[in-house]
């Protein structure tokens, strides 16, 4: 195992440089010019030309190019032409909420979709398998923007449980930063108000975030469950008189879950990519937000620096994925 | 005695052999979802003569009026019809979707074939550039795509066609390698005839179905993402009737006139739903595993 972590490590080298080269080509293929965006429309030429200068714009492309990685080694992105901070600081500040949304749609998709994948399963061909497949592949079919209004035409416009905007109300102060997750650092300092109010403003954008996944999951869990069903040690386990959550938990499910790592997995980048809608439309203040915003600017170190770091993560997890599916399989230890 | 679950295991293993239309037009969720797509597609086609309406006249006397025998699906904020608005917006999402798969399996279909026609360093070029370009999630590469590029509709389709790619090139690829060792190729290169006209006439040719199925899989997820992108505020600029930027228009108004964003909403996910429920039901065909 040490050995394809070891792989997987030198190709993330290679991956990260790779992504940085095409961030570099992209944001230098731009058709406006940042100085001039920058320095405003009043601005004098000399006042351009100046700005110019400071970001290096006049040098020639390979230097530019050996200036940006050497930025990016020493964790440098590039100053945000919007928000006139380091695009580094910009991104840690908006990370946490990023994060704490996504693990939160994260968790709603496996509490939800793993036992309805077996359900799904075990009563094949009836009532509640057409239910959730139809579940399903609405899931995977509704766009993101879309079940999103309809949560907050319902949830919101109608009956108007849950807030539809921001991580928590504006008249409640944030809790004490710790971890800056609102819902655990008003948990550790004990802020019940906090805490109720950052809960509630989460379950929507969560939930809306989740659909997706949790259809991925539901699908695969239902697919594998049916394969794992069907095989002789489950047979053999059966005439031994076991059955029912044993059967299906500890004999079934384990087995059932090795392919549902990899689709999980490979299912994290469109979780990332609905972030950034979910924020949109849920006034979340995560990187998404932070990046949809920069776009209208033409912020390209904004936009490149989170392009960057969304898609180092994207790898990172898939290397955990690989590593769990080893775990979980070990028949893969050779 | 005869056990029953091997004759009705028999029986189904009997009904696999039936080719594939059979089996498409017996799964009632793609016949459901064929029966959708088509009525979409003809919506799509009959546009200018089902409506009376003009998708682009201003007529501010009418703004947000709710639904009605006049107008469907009401009226937007300068007055057109919603309906009208759809239903040149399903011209445009699924030409705009089909073009983005085809571009995309061409030039992907062309690039796996060199590929895996040449091998050697041509290949670990070509494989590594598309592992480049896999590491990305897909929605946030062709967003930054499009941002840089510039915002418009040409923009939005260039970057998804370049996200999908290397989806092609990989099944190309892989067709390819086997292709190559295959007699027909073998003789075509001692008759002397080169690579070029060789991967044309007889490995492309030989590749082209699994990327024909990859394909019809894909244009609904390429709508989707078209769709997004204009809700981004990155693709079809107002006043294109696009779907997604017609939802993102009618968002503000959401909690007023809530039948502005909803109606193009819902016949985005019908569209996308019925493309998925066919999907499936060829994903099923292919994959006997997940045929149970």
């Amino acid at each position: 195992m040490m050995k394809m972590v070891m792989r997987r490590m030198v190709f993330l080298v290679f991956v990260i440089f790779g992504v940085s080269l095409v961030t570099f080509i992209l944001s230098h293929i731009i058709p406006g010019d940042p100085a001039s965006m920058m320095a405003g429309q009043h601005a004098s030429k000399q006042a351009v030309e100046h700005i110019r200068q400071q970001l290096g714009l006049d040098q020639p492309i390979w230097i530019q190019y050996v200036e940006y990685m050497k930025g990016l080694l020493s964790g440098d992105l590039g100053t945000s032409i919007r928000t006139q901070n380091p695009v580094i600081d910009d991104l840690a500040n908006y990370f946490p909420a990023t994060l704490e949304l996504a693990i939160a749609a994260f968790i709603i998709a496996i509490l939800i979709g793993i036992p309805l994948g077996i359900v799904s399963a075990v009563k094949k061909n009836q009532f509640w398998d057409h239910a959730s497949r139809i579940f399903s592949i609405s899931g995977v079919s509704i766009p993101v923007f879309f079940s999103g209004l309809i949560a907050i035409l319902i949830f919101y416009g109608y009956l108007n449980w849950f807030p539809a905007n921001g991580r928590i109300d504006m008249n409640i102060n944030p809790p004490t930063r710790i971890t800056s997750f609102y819902i655990i650092d008003s948990l550790l300092s004990g802020d019940m108000i906090a805490l109720t109010s950052s809960l509630q403003h989460i379950v929507l954008p969560a939930l809306v975030l989740s659909y997706a996944q949790l259809a991925i999951i539901t699908r695969q869990v239902r697919a594998s469950m049916l394969e794992v069903l069907s095989q002789e040690y489950v047979r053999t386990a059966r005439a031994n008189g076991i059955h029912g959550y044993n059967l299906l938990i500890r004999y079934a499910l384990r087995n059932a879950l090795v392919p549902t790592v990899t689709v999980i997995g490979t299912s994290f980048g469109a979780l990332l990519g609905g972030a950034v809608v979910t924020e949109t439309i849920f006034d979340w203040p995560g990187m998404g937000k932070y990046v949809v915003d920069s776009i209208a600017y033409l912020d390209f170190p904004a936009i490149m620096g989170f392009t960057l770091f969304i898609s180092i993560g994207y790898v990172l997890i898939n290397l955990m994925v690989d590593v769990t599916y080893f775990i979980l399989n070990p028949q893969m230890k050779e | 005695m005869i056990n029953p679950q091997i004759v009705t295991e028999a029986k189904e293993k009997n009904t696999k052999t039936h080719p594939i239309w059979f089996k498409l037009k017996h799964n009632k969720m793609t016949t459901i979802g064929f029966l959708v797509l088509f009525l979409i597609v003809c919506l799509a086609i009959l546009a200018p003569i089902l409506t009376p309406y003009d998708p682009a006249k201003i007529n501010v006397a009418e703004k947000f009026q709710g639904p009605s025998l006049q107008h469907l699906f009401g009226t937007d904020e300068v007055g057109r019809d919603i309906l009208t608005r759809i239903l040149f917006g399903a011209r445009l999402s699924l030409g705009v979707g089909l073009l983005v798969i085809f571009v995309a399996a061409c030039i992907g279909i062309f690039i796996g074939a060199v590929s895996g026609y040449f091998g050697g360093i041509i290949d670990q070029i070509i494989m590594r550039v598309m592992d480049m370009l896999l590491a990305f999630p897909t929605l946030i590469l062709a967003m930054a795509l499009t941002a840089s590029l510039g915002p418009s509709l040409h923009n939005a389709m260039m970057a998804i066609a370049i996200v999908e790619i290397p989806i092609y090139v990989r099944l190309a690829r892989s067709e390819t390698l086997v292709l190559r060792e295959k007699l027909f190729v073998k003789s075509a290169v001692v008759f002397g005839i080169k690579p070029i006209p060789i991967i044309l006439k007889h490995i492309i040719p030989n590749a082209v179905s699994p990327v024909i199925i990859q394909a019809t899989l894909d244009v609904g997820n390429a709508i989707l993402m078209i769709a997004t992108l204009g809700f981004l505020g990155l693709g079809a600029q107002p006043p294109t009737p696009e779907w997604g930027s017609m939802i993102s228009t009618g968002w503000k108004y959401l909690l007023d006139y809530w039948w502005y964003p909803t109606f193009p909403g819902i016949f985005l996910f019908l569209t996308s739903g019925a493309l998925n429920l066919i999907g499936d039901g060829v994903r099923d065909i292919l994959d006997p595993k997940s045929n149970r």
